[in-house]
């Protein structure tokens, strides 16, 4: 073959960095916290930290601007802010959950306060990113004013829940070693979830379809998102692993971070759950498990007919995700 | 960037195209050349299938076992992604077993244990992989077995797109049947463990191995490394700890404080959080002052 066609399809990709306008207003190692531009009108009141999973980057919440939830959340006046936890490297094998949450979770949180001269603030956290959330509301309850998750496991032993299944007998200390996790790795363990559609039919049905500008390049940047998958810090996920997906701590009300009792059942705020019917990675009983963990919570969960990557960018996700989180957050 | 992306999409997707002057013949499994040359048998075997089935209930029966068995063997050859980390299996490289039984002896007992230890590593890797690759079989067999099942009786016509759409995608809707039934099966789960348990016992010992040699040639080592790490962090964490207790003591702070480092967990990879560098000169002596003067007297 000619080289066109290798460089075409690596041509084809799309900057990393999300569509709409941010400015970085703190950092702290790898860590980026931005902020984004308003473009519509603001509805005041509390900021809003979108959290996001290590697994994969944060910019599919930022796609592209007919597919961005953050978006969404700007047209509805919100005050967005987000964080990109950045790419692990050798140097930071040993970096904890307890330094995920506690110090750069934390510190985010506490910037964002001190901005806006407030002692709570609203937090979306996103699959692992929703985890990361509900632990640390149940460490600082005082700072989260509403916790919204979306996408997030909390019991990781349903049936449907083959990931767990499958990490259940691995010797997670074994495995992980002293250093990190390949990204590419996870990927593998991800495609083995459904091979069929993810290795093969996806890419007959582009090149089944009428080439179709938009869909291709939207085809080109969620493929993209896929598989620009971080190297994972080994003592975080050797943690998450064994904490969550073979202990299930959670629902055992058994967690602990830097030594401190993550207390769910004694969370009083309002949190909103937003689940996925069809989601592969995160079961929706999964997600739906929270309700029997966060006590006597003003607790609304909302189920939408839509899949773990659809919950972020689909059109219908368009129209109802972002809709749903600032009117539940307008009558609190 | 757009534009861009949409001329070359273009150019691209013309090199697919019949006669195009770029497309070579045999295009070496870049991007969607597998996709494409297993179209192009499955379009064959669809057509043989829809030829068939106009035939009468015998000729479609036989056509359709003809179609599962096409698809069965076409997939059976994929590697699955459980083992694309491991290549062709580590096991087939091993010495045989008989090797791994030696009594350890003398003074190269150590180096001769973890080579047997990486043996008995990789040939439970290559047993995890056979294990694995029996039940992808077994989900295959059942996803053409149900994929027959399904098939209309009264499937005729010509092997247009719409036809082949929809042949391809029931297939893929039994064969993901299939594979989740055997994934969430217990012999999946043992397997699939074992292939990651014994994968890294075998990295374990190989990367013990090099160690080892790198030491000889004094090589810094992983290990080192991640001892000056774990170092680094411990120190961090006291300074954490000491920077807290600090500012407990002396509560009359500044508001700012916190701004810059909120719960004072700063690390020493965030070069503000670190102490200046002494730049200004430092002060001279007594000696030094009035040597200076005198110099200057002159």
């Amino acid at each position: 073959m000619s080289g066109a066609g290798p460089s075409a399809a690596a041509a084809a990709s799309h900057g990393a960095s999300g569509c709409s306008q941010k400015e970085l207003v703190w950092q702290s190692g790898k860590l980026r916290l931005y902020r984004y531009r308003p473009i519509a009108r603001p509805a005041g009141g509390v900021p809003l930290l979108i959290v996001y999973a290590l697994v994969n980057r944060p910019y599919m919440m930022d796609l592209q601007e007919d597919r961005s939830l953050i978006r969404g959340l700007l047209a509805a006046g919100l005050d967005v802010y987000l964080i990109d936890w950045g790419y692990p490297d050798g140097a930071d094998r040993f970096t904890t959950l307890a330094d995920y949450i506690e110090d750069y979770l934390a510190g985010c949180v506490e910037r964002i306060l001190l901005t806006h001269r407030l002692d709570a603030l609203n937090l979306l956290g996103v699959c692992q990113g929703g985890v990361f959330s509900l632990c640390y509301a149940g460490l600082h309850p005082r700072r989260v004013r509403n916790l919204i998750t979306m996408v997030t496991p909390v019991d990781f032993h349903t049936p449907a829940d083959l990931l767990s299944k499958w990490v259940s007998k691995i010797d997670v200390a074994a495995w992980v070693g002293e250093g990190n996790v390949s990204g590419d790795a996870l990927n593998q363990l991800f495609l083995s979830l459904m091979p069929f559609r993810l290795t093969q039919q996806k890419y007959v049905d582009l090149l089944a379809g009428i080439p179709d500008r938009a869909l291709i390049e939207n085809f080109v940047r969620v493929e993209q998102w896929i598989f620009d998958s971080p190297d994972q810090a080994g003592a975080a996920f050797g943690e998450f692993v064994l904490w969550f997906y073979q202990e299930n701590r959670l629902m055992q009300d058994r967690l602990e971070i830097a030594g401190r009792k993550v207390r769910l059942r004694e969370l009083h705020l309002p949190v909103l759950n937003l689940i996925g019917k069809r989601d592969h990675l995160v079961p929706p009983a999964a997600s739906a498990a929270l309700q029997g963990l966060v006590g006597d919570a003003d607790y609304t969960a909302l189920e939408f007919d839509l899949g773990h990557i659809g919950m972020y960018i689909s059109a219908r996700a368009q129209r109802e995700v972002p809709a749903a989180i600032a009117g539940w957050l307008a009558t609190r | 960037m757009a534009d861009d992306l949409w001329r070359q999409w273009q150019a691209f997707a013309a090199l697919w195209a019949p006669g195009a002057p770029g497309r070579a013949a045999g295009d070496g499994g870049f991007g969607f050349a597998p996709f494409i040359d297993a179209a192009g048998r499955f379009k064959a075997a669809a057509q043989s299938l829809l030829d068939g089935a106009a035939g009468g209930p015998a000729a479609a029966a036989q056509a359709a076992q003809n179609f599962s068995d096409f698809l069965r063997d076409e997939f059976a050859g994929a590697r699955p992604p459980w083992n694309a980390g491991f290549g062709p299996g580590i096991g087939a490289a091993a010495p045989d077993s008989s090797w791994s039984e030696w009594p350890a002896l003398g003074p190269m007992r150590e180096h001769q244990l973890r080579w047997q230890r990486m043996s008995e590593a990789a040939r439970r890797i290559d047993d995890a992989q056979r294990r694995l690759q029996r039940l992808w079989s077994d989900a295959l067999r059942q996803a053409a077995a149900d994929f027959a099942a399904r098939l209309q009786p009264s499937a005729s016509g010509a092997a247009d797109a719409e036809a082949l759409r929809k042949l391809y995608d029931t297939w893929i809707d039994c064969a993901e049947d299939a594979y989740a039934r055997i994934a969430h099966s217990e012999d999946f789960c043992n397997a699939q463990a074992e292939l990651v348990n014994a994968g890294s016992q075998w990295r374990q010992e190989l990367q013990a191995g090099i160690e080892h040699w790198a030491k000889l040639l004094d090589l810094p080592t992983r290990s080192e490394i991640n001892t000056l790490a774990l170092r680094l962090k411990s120190i961090e964490q006291q300074l954490r700890a000491a920077t807290a207790a600090a500012r407990i003591a002396t509560p009359a702070a500044p508001a700012a404080a916190p701004a810059a480092r909120p719960a004072a967990r700063a690390t020493a990879s965030e070069p503000k959080a670190r102490p200046k560098p002494r730049v200004a000169p430092r002060k001279p002596s007594p000696a030094r002052r009035r040597n200076a003067r005198r110099k200057a007297k002159r």
